[in-house]
């Protein structure tokens, strides 16, 4: 994974430049419930460091997913700024902010998420879709990921036939295949059973110590958030 | 990306076949009509370009004095005449089978029509058999009638057992003339009780005449009305083709109700179709979320949830056009070109309407699948994620 297919090199060199990747600084977060301003996070601020592995905890509703939200650029902020690599995320407009998370963002959610028409290659090769590459090129860059989460010799099952695990290792080959610098991971081991979660979180543990990945993972799993390098807890949307 | 939504169909293949069965029903029925549309019209291509008809003024309805016949053939241009009187006849053994009977002179009548074709034989028996018949051989094959076989008809408006005698069956060397119909002796019909009855006596329903210059019919039917213009009875000539296409006038509501069932029809499919996508956008809100939230444009839902509801129904048009030519040409077609030839004489379905059904089942899809493309492209990403996936 070598970071060839990134696009915001300058923006990231920029971004690093002081160590730090992502910067939250006063984000409030709120919704309308009727007529009722809810606020889920409240002038938050956090600073995650290139190469870093970190777990955000916290009990339902304390606004741990709506940060991880914020910071992979699916939604503004209501006031204060996220700061990716140097971007301000939230000020993006809606196309550009696409184009950025398809270049700097790989995703893992909890339940896997692939679609069930393609087989794990072609999952795989799906947001290589949006790059300038060809089908030759795609393919080759899909089968790496595969081999480095170790399903190489399954690249040619569909979803269907794979264990919960496997799904989850091709979601990761999927989220690291565009080559990003910050993987966002929303419960990545919620659907998975003892041995196959701790499978995931050692896939994890390498991205970040040998591919230099910097990881953010929501949990509620302390067994996971142990194998992060450092923990965040959340509560009624503020940090601890 | 259309790969992705071509793979797509396989996701739920009941839906995709019943879905792709709809549209080919859809599309099975739109081709039949036209194609009803477009063979009635193109009746009246077959009509012969040298043969006039002469009617009553007011009506078809409405006879004519026999003693106009000689009158016509008198004037410049006519070569011959015939006459033709609608009988109504029906057979008490075959009664939901329709088929014209019509009373005629038979030399002349073969001499107006001579794409009649008749064994000399059997010519010779009708001419001498008063009460011999000739009957096309669609009409005989379907209701097994044999040369020699005594027959009673019943007739509809001139009432009785009228007693027949096939005495020959006829083809035709063109599509000018029905094969199912049944020809007789006016004679027979003329001398009879119910003639005088019906004030039918020495009247005729209509006179055919073959000209000797088909550039001329225009002309010719001006003169044989301006030579009855003031009689008691006026008549109305047009040349063969006129004729049909008037009869096609006549009854043009019901090809415009024809028209417009075929693309109610559609219509009907755009709105089942439309709803099956909008099924199939709403069980993938969830999935759409994760495309958008993996760098997939608004632009990219649309291409996907268009590219499939195209397909979809471009198969299920194939499908239907498949179904259609053997269903159409081979079925239905054959069907009424044998027993109603002189409405139908060519039923195949027009290469045009072949082209329009395909683009048609194309269009389809793409306005089926407009308004939920456009709702897939709406989604905010965190509110698609939010949903069960």
């Amino acid at each position: 994974m070598s970071g060839e297919t990134s696009t915001t090199g300058e923006l990231a060199a920029k971004g690093s430049a002081n160590g730090t990747i992502v910067e939250a600084i006063k984000v409030r977060k709120t919704y309308l419930r009727g007529k009722e301003e809810l606020a889920v996070l409240q002038d938050l601020d956090l600073t995650v460091h290139e190469g870093a592995f970190e777990a955000l905890m916290g009990p339902s509703g304390s606004g741990k997913s709506t940060l991880l939200n914020l910071i992979a650029g699916l939604d503004r902020p209501s006031s204060g700024q996220i700061r990716v690599a140097g971007v301000d995320v939230g000020s993006l407009p809606e196309r550009s902010r696409a184009k950025w998370r398809a270049a700097n963002i790989g995703f893992i959610f909890q339940t896997y998420n692939m679609m069930p028409v393609l087989t794990a290659l072609e999952n795989v090769e799906l947001p290589l879709l949006l790059a300038n590459l060809s089908s030759k090129e795609r393919r080759e860059r899909a089968k790496t990921a595969l081999e480095v989460v170790g399903l190489s010799e399954r690249m040619q099952h569909y979803p269907r036939e794979l264990s919960g695990g496997q799904e989850q290792r091709v979601a990761i080959a999927r989220a690291i295949v565009t080559d990003p610098r910050l993987i966002v991971a929303d419960e990545p081991t919620g659907d998975l059973d003892r041995k196959s979660a701790d499978d995931v979180l050692k896939l994890l543990e390498r991205l970040n110590t040998e591919f230099n990945k910097t990881i953010i993972m929501v949990t509620h799993d302390p067994a996971a958030a142990e194998r992060a390098k450092k923990v965040h807890h959340l509560d009624k949307g503020a940090l601890l | 990306m259309t790969m992705v939504a071509v793979r797509n169909l396989g996701r739920n293949k009941l839906r995709t076949l019943l879905t792709m069965c709809g549209v080919m029903v859809a599309i099975v029925t739109f081709v039949l009509l036209r194609t009803v549309l477009s063979a009635w019209t193109a009746a009246a291509d077959f009509a012969a370009k040298d043969r006039v008809g002469t009617r009553h003024k007011v009506s078809f309805i409405m006879p004519l004095p026999k003693r106009y016949v000689q009158e016509v053939r008198d004037i410049p241009g006519v070569k011959s005449t015939a006459i033709a009187n609608w009988f109504g006849g029906k057979d008490p053994k075959h009664e939901t089978e329709f088929f014209a009977t019509l009373a005629v002179e038979p030399k002349d009548f073969l001499d107006v029509y001579d794409e009649i074709s008749v064994p000399e034989d059997q010519r010779e028996s009708w001419f001498q058999n008063r009460t011999g018949a000739i009957v096309g051989d669609a009409l005989a094959k379907k209701l097994g009638w044999k040369i020699g076989d005594r027959v009673t008809l019943i007739g509809t408006i001139f009432p009785g057992d009228w007693e027949f005698q096939i005495s020959g069956i006829y083809t035709a060397t063109r599509r000018s003339v029905d094969r199912s119909s049944f020809y007789f002796h006016y004679e027979y019909f003329n001398e009879s009780p119910q003639a005088t009855q019906a004030g039918m006596h020495d009247m005729v329903g209509w006179i055919v005449s073959r000209i000797d210059d088909p550039g001329r019919s225009a002309d010719i039917s001006k003169a044989i009305d301006v030579k009855f213009d003031e009689r008691d009875v006026q008549t109305l000539s047009m040349s063969e083709r006129a004729m049909n296409t008037s009869f096609i006038g006549m009854i043009s509501a019901v090809l415009k109700a024809v028209d417009v069932v075929s693309l109610v029809i559609l219509a009907i499919m755009v709105l089942i179709l439309g709803n099956t996508v909008a099924m199939g956008v709403r069980e993938r809100t969830h999935e759409y979320g994760v495309l958008r939230a993996i760098g997939f444009l608004p632009k990219h839902l649309v291409v996907f949830v268009l590219s499939e509801a195209v397909v979809v129904s471009t198969l299920g048009g194939v499908l239907g056009l498949l179904v259609s030519y053997p269903f159409v040409e081979k079925g239905v077609g054959l069907f009424l070109e044998e027993n109603m030839g002189a409405f139908f004489p060519f039923f195949r379905i027009d290469p045009m309407t072949a082209v329009a059904a395909l683009i048609l089942a194309a269009a389809l899809g793409l306005v089926a699948a407009a308004l939920p493309a456009y709702t897939a492209s709406q989604l905010k990403v965190v509110d698609a994620l939010r949903r069960a996936g």
